[in-house]
């Protein structure tokens, strides 16, 4: 098939409107990267596939300063979607998106290590009939795997122009900028010969798409090749359906052939690849014998059956010590800032209402939060570190072998390791996995993945259970790593029983690249650090402030008598009294009312149990002077003088939020993901659930074993 | 600032904060949720692309 070989004059071309790019690619060639160079924006980046699993927008400037709109598409080895992160991408390319424009013009991102393989949806993309750039990225790396390209034969058999790149250090930029900025881009005249058999049917179909669906006459072209290829590709929400008329004639098309036998799909094809492996063989030089990498070399022991996981457990061990060792000091100054300031606001102002929500509210509860700061940013500078070398694809490798025998696809790793940041990304990266089930059944495991709402929890309870320097650090390390653990043992779990239950399939198969080992690019890493650092102090400086300050009025009212201790006026509160209400369910677990306030408030967000404790504590802290909350919450005991947070309590409270959905946020979000309220609804009550039933085992088993 | 006021004040802010958390949370948003990862385009591009698509 050739395009005619006209010069299109594009929306640059004259018109006062912007144009639009889309940046498609393959998963993992540097989309991302790219997109973030041209746009200047900061959007996630790493070293391994599915990164992007939804468009992202922004806005690149010509050599004359005009704005260019570019929409970074998801990773797609094909237009035949598999997933619906590859449906957005082949739906926005072909229109079919109500929310989104299609795009005047194609920015096609390969990776030079790969070429042949990065063609096929190049192939394809040609074919739309649109004018597209191709940038050809990671030129260093294919020069150190002794390959050379020849670019300018591969410009004149595509007949667009190629532009050699290295969008991680910005190399190629400038040209690229420059060949956007053309108002006359070329057309592609590729050519490639469609069977002879199957060409009345394309024919055909793209009639149809002219006269019915309203599509011109090259993009009807290359849907109709795509829908012979594509029958059983993923529909996404937002999707323009097919006009009834050109399905009818697919599906007699089908059925003839069906009918004939004839491997209609197959054919195409092939004969898409054939035309590809002749091009590739004319541009791809190997030079030298290549032996194996030092990739290779670090995989002989990363991803070795045993020592792989002695690898990551070591990984794993070095990220908590970091959190606890690193973490102290910035720690220790933030508690001290935070008591110094309320001190301060508590000299300064008489008393009254205000200075106590100012003091015991807002600083208490916000103070009590952002403490944790260090420790956050220590485990994101971990995860970007291992995101950027490549290092997060070989973890995955390694669990897929575990994960295979619950009945867990081995994609559902990215989004299950997402989720111990935020189960939200987590939950959004399982657009990624083909299979329904396979992705109903990992959206529900997900949020059992000890997010970093929790971290604050579990640090604090650790902190009451352990306080000082009585215990080894590796105790504590131990016990975090244990939560950690059990949230991920919970997971795989439920995942086995669901699989094997609700949600029966066939044994998942994972196919994942492993990219090549990269040094870390510590401007990608510091910019996630401060990303996460941005949303974890706008969520407390926004939901967690408001909640303290509401909290406060709801632990000071109604008043008690002026002669009623802090501890009566805390009682006969609002909030007293809800916690009353609900402690005939949560004694059993060794729980009080007090506790029972912030498992209520915390179901906005996990977070928002430290700060409910230092509210709740911090009403009991005299006049003058703030009580940190640890000490607070030490000195707390039951009415009949019993200590409140004994280290049994503070495991029960641990395994809770561990197990507990507490997060109103990933409940919005997976009744958006599975188009309902019945899945989040039951996923709330399974994990709630599990979260009584093994605090109740673990509390009473702990009491009768006498701790 | 006597009791009285700081009372008076303390409850206006509690009701400030009381309102925006309810509208927050009853708010229709078409991405809700999206914990500032998902890359959901702002206002400022949708109402681009909604205009190249009108031209």
């Amino acid at each position: 098939m050739a395009l005619p070989p006209h010069i299109s004059a594009g929306p640059a071309g004259g018109s006062s409107r912007t144009p639009v790019y889309a940046l498609v690619g393959n998963p993992n060639c540097g989309k991302s990267t790219l997109f973030n160079a041209l746009t200047g924006l900061k959007q996630k980046v790493g070293n391994y596939p599915g990164v992007t699993v939804e468009k992202k927008v922004g806005t690149a400037y010509s050599q004359h300063g005009q704005p260019m709109t570019v929409i970074d598409l998801p990773g797609a080895y094909s237009l035949a979607a598999r997933s619906p992160d590859e449906a957005v991408t082949r739906d926005v390319l072909l229109g079919r998106r109500s929310d989104t424009a299609q795009p005047d013009r194609i920015l096609c991102i390969v990776d030079a290590t790969n070429l042949e393989r990065n063609l096929y949806l190049v192939h394809q993309i040609l074919d739309l009939g649109r004018p597209v750039i191709l940038v050809v990225n990671m030129m260093d790396l294919a020069a150190q795997a002794g390959l050379s390209l020849r670019l300018s034969q591969l410009e004149n058999q595509l007949g667009i122009p190629v532009i050699p790149c290295e969008a991680a250090n910005g190399r190629g930029i400038i040209e690229l900028r420059l060949a956007m900025s053309r108002p006359d881009l070329p057309l592609s005249r590729h050519a490639w010969a469609v069977p002879a058999p199957i060409a009345p049917a394309i024919a055909e179909i793209q009639a149809s798409l002219i006269s019915h669906d309203h599509k011109g006459p090259l993009i009807a072209r290359a849907e109709a090749l795509l829908l012979l290829t594509d029958q059983d590709s993923v529909r996404v929400a937002g999707s323009t359906p097919l006009h009834p008329r050109t399905a009818e004639i697919l599906r007699t098309w089908e059925k003839r052939w069906n009918d004939e036998g004839t491997d209609w799909a197959g054919s195409l094809v092939n004969s898409r690849y054939d035309a590809i492996g002749r091009l590739a063989a004319e541009v791809v030089l190997q030079s030298g014998t290549s032996g194996p990498t030092t990739s290779d070399k670090i995989d002989a022991v990363a991803t070795h059956p045993l020592w792989g996981w002695l690898v990551l457990g070591a990984v794993m061990l070095l990220l908590f010590l970091s959190i606890f060792t690193l973490a102290e000091y910035p720690m220790n100054w933030i508690d001290a800032h935070v008591a110094a300031l309320a001190n301060a606001v508590k000299g300064a102002m008489a008393p009254g209402d205000l200075r106590d929500l100012i003091t015991d509210g807002a600083i208490a509860g916000v103070g009590g939060v952002i403490i944790f700061l260090p420790q956050i940013l220590i485990l994101f500078f971990f995860i970007g570190l291992l995101e950027s070398t490549g290092y997060m694809a070989r973890a995955a490798f390694i669990m897929d072998r575990l994960m295979s025998r619950v009945g867990l696809n081995g994609k559902s790793f990215i989004p299950l390791l997402s989720s111990y940041a935020c189960a939200i990304p987590g939950i959004m990266a399982t657009r990624t996995i083909e299979d329904s089930k396979d992705r109903l059944v990992t959206i529900l495991v997900a949020p059992l993945m000890s997010c970093s709402a929790r971290l604050p929890v579990y640090l604090l309870m650790i902190a009451a259970l352990v306080p000082g320097d009585r215990v080894p650090l590796l105790t504590k390390v131990g016990i975090m790593l244990l939560m950690y653990a059990l949230g991920t043992v919970g997971a795989f779990g439920f995942a086995w029983l669901f699989k094997r239950t609700l949600l029966k399939g066939a044994p998942p198969l994972m196919i994942m690249e492993l990219p090549p080992y990269r040094l870390p690019r510590l401007r990608d890493v510091a910019l996630h650090m401060i990303e996460r650092a941005w949303i974890f102090l706008r969520r407390a400086g926004t939901v967690i402030l408001g909640i303290s300050i509401v909290l406060w009025f709801l632990t000071a009212y109604p008043k008690a008598p002026a002669d009623a201790t802090p501890a009566q006026q805390l009682a006969q509160s609002f909030a007293g009294r809800a916690g009353h209400l609900l402690e005939p369910a949560i004694k059993p677990l060794g729980f009080d009312w007090q506790i029972g306030i912030g498992l209520i408030t915390s179901f906005a967000a996990r977070e928002v149990f430290v700060s409910t404790m230092g509210v709740v504590f911090n009403t009991e802290s005299s006049d003058k002077d703030t009580t940190p909350l640890r000490k607070a919450m030490l000195a707390a005991r039951w009415p009949d003088g019993r200590m409140l947070f004994t280290p049994l309590t503070c495991i029960t409270l641990m395994i809770f939020y561990v197990f507990a959905m507490q997060c109103m946020s990933t409940i919005a979000v997976v009744k958006r993901e599975t188009n309902g309220w019945k899945w989040p609804i039951f996923q709330t009550a399974y994990m709630t659930g599990t979260a009584w039933i093994l605090s109740l085992v673990v509390y009473q088993a702990g009491r009768g074993l006498g701790f | 600032m006597n009791a009285e006021t700081q009372t008076l004040a303390a409850l206006a802010v509690v009701a400030i904060a009381a309102v925006w958390l309810v509208r927050r949370t009853l708010a229709k948003r078409k991405n809700p949720g999206c914990g500032g990862d998902c890359g959901c385009p702002t206002g400022e591009f949708k109402a681009k692309l909604q205009r190249n698509k009108a031209d």
